[in-house]
């Protein structure tokens, strides 16, 4: 089966956004990431997709100024990754694995550390930070130790944390990792809405409903781009026919990989699952079941989830 | 890039406000000075109470075979004492700041809170300035707290003896004003240095904690009869330590830097 991968385009520049143009990162011998080019609009949510050690967090870590690049640059709302290093991380708010609370400290004395940290009007930032704790349900805990919070409750709090200096950039790595439901729900409408300002946001994870939900716009990578573009144009990349048929499913299936565009067919019951490259295929598919004799009760093509798009881009490249 | 005291009084806010929350470890800072002004007050209290014990000239005529004959043992023993001491208290403002920064920077690397602390602006020189002050300040302020209590204690039990204070002296008074900053400064920088290369903060304070070792071997020195302590004596210790610690300052704040911090620990 073909996968079409779109290459990735030469956009136009951006105000504001993300410009990420042949980043790479080298630790001694081993690279981390090689040759990362993409660009992210304002307001817009962008899925970083790959498995772990992909070098999504190299990534992260070099675009919010922790990492210096080997090679390559990046500009981040307009500020250089290699050059302007603390106006970088003014702009942007990076919500890292472990949500990294001071336990000992309240939720309060947590946010006001980084208010001071970003030296902002601490009545300004906190009415701000209060919004999203109320929002979050954690009103009225403020004055509580982070060290009796639940894993939620602290994830939630690193998420405020994270948006206390309103950054017009940010990383979201695993959001609604810990997060019951709905709390989960919670947290998704509010990156949304975040985005829905004019904010550029860049959502790491494997929760890939997530993503099909959150994102406009995904890279997947494995040490380097394997893919970029909408989330919709990459599944379309390699389409579904659900074929009902009578009978056993299964005996059609040799003749239907020996089509010329050899496709992928997965049996499930009374069910075929042919995984065309186009919707032009489709006839083909048809053709070679009723050649055999086959009596098709349905065909409904179908846009593949973006978790099986993954997955075969990540078999396509291990082979 | 310029250097924002608020944003480095902002890392001491926290780490201050962090301290004042760690029972454990304020338990720990309490203990030393306590025995830092119990001990000696307990030797000038045993000198004083027996003054015209035989075996004190025995031990004062060790110390200086040239002891006039009229003078009083029990009080030569007291200055010795007292001066012996003097290297011994230095261990306290070296050791509070070396349980202070190891959790302070060794612990923020076990609780994880150093990425999205190195992800905001505060920048390495203000790291290591606002985390110096952290361990310093209490430290500091615990060995004058001590050093009034040890005065106090020491004139109180002396007194039926000397008859007029002892303490404080210029030995102590620069020792304590002078030496015990740079000496806490020491320390701390040790604990950074240290923190900066272990995941645990009671391996760092452990490791840190050995640097000590000299200090109490020459004051070893000292009780045997090998070095003489003096004011010039730790005038030369008070110079030594400062170089140290200008080797220190410049060394945490390389070693403070992101990109090592993150790609090792991160």
């Amino acid at each position: 089966m073909s996968i079409y991968v779109p290459p990735p385009r030469a956009e136009a520049p951006v105000q504001g956004g993300l410009r990420v143009r042949g980043l790479a990162k080298r630790f001694g011998e081993r690279t981390a990431v090689e040759d990362l080019t993409f660009d992210v609009r304002p307001g817009e949510v962008f899925g970083l997709l790959g498995p772990n050690g992909a070098g999504k967090t190299t990534t992260v870590r070099m675009l919010t100024g922790l990492l210096k690049p080997s090679s390559g640059d990046a500009e981040v709302w307009g500020h250089s990754v290699t050059h302007d290093g603390e106006s970088l991380r003014k702009v942007v708010g990076l919500l890292t694995e472990q949500p990294g609370l001071y336990d000992r400290l309240t939720a309060r004395e947590n946010l006001r550390f980084f208010m001071k940290l970003h030296e902002l009007d601490e009545s300004v930032a906190w009415s701000r930070a209060k919004h999203y704790l109320d929002r979050f349900g954690l009103g009225g805990r403020e004055d509580d130790p982070c060290g009796s919070f639940s894993k939620g409750m602290r994830q939630k709090l690193a998420i405020v944390r994270t948006l206390v200096h309103d950054p017009r950039v940010i990383f979201l790595d695993e959001p609604t990792s810990g997060l019951d439901p709905e709390s989960a729900r919670t947290v998704r409408d509010a990156v949304a809405e975040l985005a829905s300002e004019g904010r550029t946001i860049v959502l790491c994870s494997h929760n890939l409903s997530e993503v099909e939900r959150l994102c406009e716009r995904v890279a997947v990578v494995r040490r380097r781009l394997l893919a970029l573009g909408p989330v919709r144009e990459l599944r379309r990349a390699g389409q579904s026919l659900d074929v009902r048929v009578e009978g056993d499913a299964a005996a059609f299936v040799p003749r239907l990989t020996a089509l010329p565009f050899k496709p992928n067919v997965l049996v499930e019951g009374g069910r075929l699952r042919v995984m065309v490259a186009e919707e032009a295929q489709a006839p083909d598919v048809v053709a070679c079941l009723v050649g055999q004799g086959a009596r098709v009760h349905s065909v409904v093509p179908s846009q593949r989830p973006l978790e099986e798009v993954y997955l075969d881009l990540l078999r396509k490249e291990e082979t | 890039m310029a250097f924002r005291p608020r944003r480095a009084m902002a890392v001491f806010w926290k780490d201050w406000l962090d301290l004042r929350k760690n029972v454990g470890l304020l338990v720990s800072m309490a203990v030393l000075p306590l025995v830092m002004v119990a001990v000696p007050i307990g030797m000038v209290w045993t000198y004083v109470r027996q003054p015209d014990h035989a075996d004190l000239r025995t031990v004062a005529l060790f110390y200086d075979p040239t002891l006039p004959l009229g003078a009083s043992a029990a009080r030569f023993l007291i200055d010795k004492s007292l001066t012996d001491w003097f290297g011994i208290f230095l261990v306290m403002p070296v050791f509070i700041p070396i349980l202070i920064a190891s959790q302070s920077v060794a612990g923020e690397k076990e609780r994880r809170t150093l990425e999205p602390l190195l992800a905001s602006p505060v920048s390495a020189a203000e790291l290591v300035a606002g985390k110096c002050l952290a361990a310093l300040v209490p430290a500091v302020v615990l060995t004058w707290a001590a050093f009034i209590l040890f005065c106090v204690g020491v004139d109180w039990v002396a007194w039926p003896l000397v008859g007029a204070p002892l303490m404080p002296n210029t030995l102590w008074g620069f020792g304590v004003f002078v030496l015990a900053p740079l000496f806490a400064f020491f320390g701390n920088g040790v604990a950074v240095l240290i923190s900066a290369r272990v995941n645990e903060a009671r391996m760092a304070q452990q490791l840190s904690a050995l640097v000590v070792l000299p200090l109490v071997g020459l004051v070893g020195g000292q009780v045997a009869g090998v070095l003489k302590a003096g004011l010039g004596y730790y005038a030369i210790q008070g110079a030594v330590v400062l170089v140290l610690d200008f080797i220190l300052l410049v060394a945490s704040i390389r070693l403070l830097d992101r990109e090592r911090l993150v790609s090792r620990w991160g």
